[in-house]
């Protein structure tokens, strides 16, 4: 993968958390990989995160099967670009 | 103002602004949760419109808003029925109606007389189901319980999803539902969204924010976008 490609998604990640939990940029800015997402988060419960994966599957022209939805890829911020890169290099 | 409109089913309110003369604006809402939070920045559109000089409409259809049908007894067929008389009603004051859908309100003007249409990020029912069970699925992984396509398909009870307790007849009819493409038709959407549209502007899915919030900026821009397409219309 290019380094400008996990760039993109790194940032496409950050502005869909930005856009469907309503946080501010410079919040999301500061997300580390490790920064706690489902269940650290008090924004995102679970219809924000029906609304993520949908946002995320529209902006990054991405298909998330339901049974790849699980905990783990909702654990941390890291998880989460680690998921959505593997899914856009497909 | 607050009126109302009858249809075969009973009587719903209707919100109005705006003059007593010239084009009226019946609005279609989004679906569910997401009408919720939408509707202050649907309103603000439609006071917008009024300082351009149009009249707006914004109807509940029935097992919505101030409706009092239970949501379990909603369907789309009536949505669509219910828009119809809203319009019908309208219209005997001898003026124009144009219809403006956002998300899922784009799968009930299918029906109705309408000069023209105008829809902001048109949404699939499929789209709005799958959100909806996904919601279902994510509240899931921390009760253990297991969700899937077959939780909401008929026959069975309603059930419950995002807030809203659903007849399994609506989820099937949603799942088959798509946006209506009668012309006159202008189709507008966030720049963040990949399908084709007119004109794409840059804004947040306000529809999937927990809080619900308001953009004046993007309000502004499309009230601008309504106010030209049916000055467009109308010549």
């Amino acid at each position: 993968m290019l380094p400008d490609d996990i760039n993109e998604i790194d940032a496409t990640v950050r502005a869909v958390l930005r856009d469907v939990l309503g946080l501010s940029q410079a919040r999301v800015d500061a997300f580390r990989s490790e920064t706690p997402l489902f269940g650290g988060l008090a924004e995102l419960d679970s219809m924000a995160v029906a609304g993520m994966l949908t946002e995320l599957e529209e902006r990054l022209g991405i298909l998330i099967e339901d049974d790849e939805v699980d905990g783990e890829m909702l654990e941390t911020f890291g998880a989460l670009v680690r998921f959505a890169a593997a899914k856009a290099n497909r | 103002m607050i009126d109302h409109y009858d249809w075969a089913g009973g009587r719903e309110a209707m919100l109005r602004f705006g003059p007593a003369t010239g084009p009226v604006v019946i609005a279609a809402m989004p679906l569910f949760e997401e009408a919720n939070r939408t509707r202050a920045f649907i309103v603000s559109i439609l006071r917008m419109l009024a300082g351009h000089g149009i009249a707006t409409a914004l109807p509940d259809l029935p097992g919505t808003g101030e409706s009092l049908t239970e949501t379990e007894y909603a369907s789309v067929k009536n949505w669509n029925k219910a828009f119809s008389s809203a319009v019908e009603f309208l219209k005997p004051e001898s003026r124009p109606v144009h219809a403006i859908a956002v998300r899922g309100g784009a799968l009930i003007d299918s029906t109705a007389p309408l000069a023209s249409r105008w829809h902001f990020a048109p949404v699939a029912g499929e789209a709005l189901v799958r959100d909806m069970l996904r919601a279902r699925m994510a509240a899931a992984m921390e009760s253990g319980e297991t969700i899937g396509a077959e939780t909401i398909a008929p026959p069975g009870p309603p059930i419950e999803l995002a807030g809203n307790r659903l007849s399994r007849a609506l989820l099937a009819e949603l799942e088959h539902g798509v946006p209506s493409n009668e012309p006159p038709l202008r189709t507008v959407r966030l720049d963040t969204d990949t399908l084709p549209a007119d004109r794409h502007l840059a804004g947040a899915p306000l529809w999937r924010r927990s809080e619900p919030g308001s953009d004046p900026d993007l309000a502004r821009l499309l009230a601008d976008d309504i106010a030209a397409w049916i000055a467009t219309c109308a010549a």
